[in-house]
């Protein structure tokens, strides 16, 4: 705890240095960052903004799948859709909705940036909260129910708390994948236009087009800061606390709990006057809060006919919009199919095959260092204390704001600019990948009971015998849902890989990125071959779900589930 | 003058693929003022299913409950249960959990406060208010669990196996415990019907004991339990009740 601290002390120390250093060797660079604080607050507004919109819905969401049957049966399979389609391609489209409806208002780009990171934080989310009221223990249920708690109250006492360890850890999730699509989400040109919001993605944008390598560190440096600093004082005290709300089992044996890496953060918030001046500006508050939820309770839960209504009027507005949708979709499709398709279509299908290769190949490198270096850091104490910080830090910063620094890597490894953009495209998809499989895989090495361990080292387990043994089928389930999750984060970083520009030169790899690239950047836009893109990256990505993925998770957990 | 409650020809099955699975079949028993009632039966024989639909959560496919003549509703504040996983919400402390029946009957903050602190007392957690479950043993959870119910004053206490995930010391203090209670007539509720597969655990409490067969659940017989509080576990009489309903199980 101690030398965490010190460490922490002394990162802040090198950035105030670096900071100096760059401050006084480029003073043009550090003019331009003063606007940053402005800019990180700009943008981390935005991200709180989507946040609360993904919070409300997720829980509206999943309380509303687990609660209503008939509901369940539509809400499921879509959110299962929605969650597994790269959102990144259907950023241009919902762009140039949200800016025609503003006349080009900036507020029309606002939008469309918070609807953006909106849909790439809630659907996982949405899913933790549906999970966690699914499986709330039968005798918990029972028991909430034969007290009488109903309506709001039951919400208050029992899904809401059931569901807050699952929505804490998805939304820390969500959180870092909104910082993805933010960065990515501030600049953007739709047929030649370009649309920028003062923020720090647009910062680090610009600087990397520019080729402005000063800049371009003071921008990720701010970045880093902005992101670890929420991560130190809101998510890890957070998710310390959701530890309170988890369910616990009543037999004998405990399972072996995964130690989060967020338990070391306990002495955070542990600032005793702060806390207590901060508990009595809140009793009143929360006094009020508690009479106010009563005084609800008795107007809407007294009555069992406003709940049925409510809940019939829920359910018939919910039909009705997801009728309009669903049509209007199939509508504009089947008009798209009647018309001959565009020549260009005859490229989707290499093009859905070279971004499929250079995935799998950055999966292939992700996979190779990570299973042994998770297996280092599962099993050893002293390593888990000193490497996990730093791989946070690293896997916290989305690859989108990393973007010019592996340009400028690939072109100086390279030094030819074919290659370079190869190179860096599968860098790209990498760094996008690479993080869900190493926190999955740390976790999965850990959750190994220690009673296993040990026996297998007393049976004289060793080297090969015992990864094949025990710790390759131990951690399969977890190096499957990373698998799922690092993919999914592929197939999104897709659009910005194959695509790029740096020192004013595009880099560019054939691909479906860089097809919807075009199909939007594009002097003249092409709607017809952004919406067959996006559909074929659609078709690929569900149809690797549905063969592939789901029937090996099923597999997996099934017969490596660790029971005790 | 109605029984406090009526089981009627409760019949339970579930189907699957078409067939049927039947529970329980024609289950019939009246539970009156001062009765402490113990089902007894093998696992897997129904018994928690028919707790479960005493108390209103499940519905029998045929037959019916009646609580004071009227048919059985799963919030009414008249029954409370008690459960073998204890069911304590882990993010409410002992207070708040003894408190939830009554706040959903609308009993004010101050009058809640005072009630569930009593019975707190009563089973003996003074002191553990502002405990969270996980920080108490299994004997103190479930006296939680009793507390909780206690609360809202009942007429009827349910209970489902209370003791059976508890260590043998703890369990057999917990019983006189609720013997205790029981005997004081101020104290709720007015009659208990308890689920148990433990067949001294069932004389030792009970003043009738019905037995149940193995699936479907029939009821075999119904025994009345005639010997003096407190009950010695040692005394012939109390081993020929045990063995009686021994013989009639297997």
């Amino acid at each position: 705890m101690r030398g965490l601290r010190r460490w922490l002390r002394y990162v802040a120390g090198v950035l105030i240095l670096a900071g100096l250093v760059v401050a006084i060797a480029f003073p043009q660079a550090a003019l331009n960052a003063i606007q940053l604080p402005l800019f990180a607050v700009f943008s981390t507004t935005r991200m709180v903004v989507a946040y609360l919109l993904s919070l409300v819905f997720a829980i509206a969401y999943g309380h509303t799948a687990a609660t209503n049957k008939r509901a369940a049966v539509v809400l499921l399979p879509v959110l299962d859709v929605l969650q597994s389609i790269p959102i990144l391609g259907f950023f241009p489209a919902a762009l140039v909705f949200f800016v025609a409806t503003f006349h080009g208002h900036p507020i029309g780009i606002e939008l469309a940036v918070v609807f953006l990171i909106f849909t790439s934080m809630s659907w996982n989310m949405a899913f933790g909260v549906y999970e966690s009221l699914t499986t709330i223990p039968q005798d918990l249920e029972a028991a909430a129910a034969s007290f009488g708690l109903r309506g709001w109250l039951r919400f208050r006492h029992l899904a809401f708390p059931a569901a807050i360890p699952k929505l804490v850890y998805n939304s820390i999730l969500s959180w870092t994948n909104g910082w993805f699509f933010l960065v990515a989400s501030e600049i953007f040109t739709a047929g030649g236009t370009e649309f920028k919001r003062p923020g720090l993605g647009a910062f680090i944008a610009v600087a990397g087009r520019n080729g402005d390598a000063a800049s371009i560190a003071i921008g990720i440096g701010v970045l880093a800061a902005v992101v670890l600093t929420l991560d130190i004082f809101l998510w890890r005290p957070l998710s310390a606390y959701s530890e309170r709300f988890r369910m616990e089992t009543v037999t004998g044996r405990e399972i072996p709990r995964v130690p989060s890496p967020y338990e070391r953060f306990r002495w955070l918030p542990r600032l005793p006057r702060l806390r207590q001046w901060t508990l009595a500006r809140l009793q009143p508050v929360a006094a009020r809060s508690h009479r106010m939820s009563l005084q609800f309770e008795r107007a809407y839960s007294g009555h069992p006919k406003v709940i049925k209504e409510v809940r019939r009027i829920d359910l018939a507005l919910f039909l009705i919009v997801f009728v309009l949708v669903v049509s209007t979709g199939l509508i504009g499709l089947a008009q798209m199919f009647l018309r001959p398709l565009p020549l260009s279509a005859a490229l989707l299908p290499t093009a859905a095959f070279l971004s499929f290769s250079r995935l799998l190949l950055a999966y292939g490198i992700a996979l190779a260092w990570t299973i042994p270096v998770a297996a280092f850091i599962g099993e050893s104490e002293r390593a888990s204390r000193y490497l996990t910080p730093a791989f946070e830090l690293f896997g916290s910063l989305p690859a989108t704001a990393l973007l010019p620094v592996i340009v400028g890597f690939a072109l100086l490894v390279t030094a030819s600019f074919g290659d370079a953009a190869q190179l860096a495209a599968v860098l790209i998809a990498l760094f996008s990948m690479q993080w869900y499989l190493l926190f999955n895989l740390i976790a999965g090495v850990r959750s190994i009971p220690d009673d296993l361990k040990e026996a297998a080292r007393s049976f004289g387990l060793r080297g090969r015998a015992y990864w094949r043994r025990l710790l390759l089928p131990a951690i399969a389930p977890s190096l499957l849902t990373g698998s799922i999750t690092a993919w999914g984060a592929g197939w999104n970083a897709l659009i910005v890989s194959e695509y790029t520009q740096y020192a004013n030169r595009p880099f560019e790899v054939p691909g479906l990125g860089s097809l919807l690239n075009h199909a939007v950047f594009d002097p003249v836009p092409d709607s017809e071959m952004l919406l067959l893109t996006i559909l074929t990256m659609i078709v690929v990505v569900l149809a690797m779900n549905k063969l592939l993925w789901r029937p090996l998770f099923r597999r997996a957990s099934q017969r490596f589930r660790l029971e005790v | 003058m109605h029984a406090l409650l009526e089981v009627k020809d409760v019949t339970k099955s579930y189907f699957e693929n078409g067939k049927e699975f039947k529970v329980l079949d024609l289950v019939r028993f009246d539970l009156a003022e001062r009765d402490f009632v113990c089902v007894v039966g093998p696992s897997g024989c129904g018994k928690s299913t028919l707790l479960r639909i005493i108390v209103g959560l499940d519905k029998p496919t045929s037959g019916a409950v009646l609580f004071e003549g009227e048919p059985i509703r799963a919030d009414n504040p008249q029954v409370a249960m008690v459960f073998q996983s204890f069911a304590l919400f882990p993010w409410l402390t002992v207070q708040q959990n003894v408190e939830i029946g009554l706040e959903a009957k609308g009993t004010p903050p101050e009058e809640r406060h005072r009630i569930a602190r009593k019975f707190i007392d009563a089973v003996g957690l003074t002191g553990f208010e502002d405990a969270f479950p996980r920080e108490l043993s299994g004997g103190m959870k479930q006296r939680v669990g009793i507390a909780r119910a206690l609360a809202i004053e009942p007429l009827l206490l349910c209970m489902d196996e209370p003791f059976s995930s508890l260590d043998p010391l703890t369990a057999q203090n917990l019983r006189d415990e609720i013997l205790q209670l029981w005997a004081n007539p101020d104290l709720p509720p007015k009659a208990v019907l308890m689920v148990t597969h433990a067949i001294e655990e069932a004389v030792y409490l009970a003043d009738r004991v019905i037995v149940l067969s193995s699936r479907p659940g029939r009821m075999i017989a119904e025994l009345q339990i005639d010997l003096p509080r407190p009950r010695n576990r040692k005394e012939p009489e109390f081993y020929g009740w045990v063995d009686e309903i021994y013989s009639l199980i297997v």
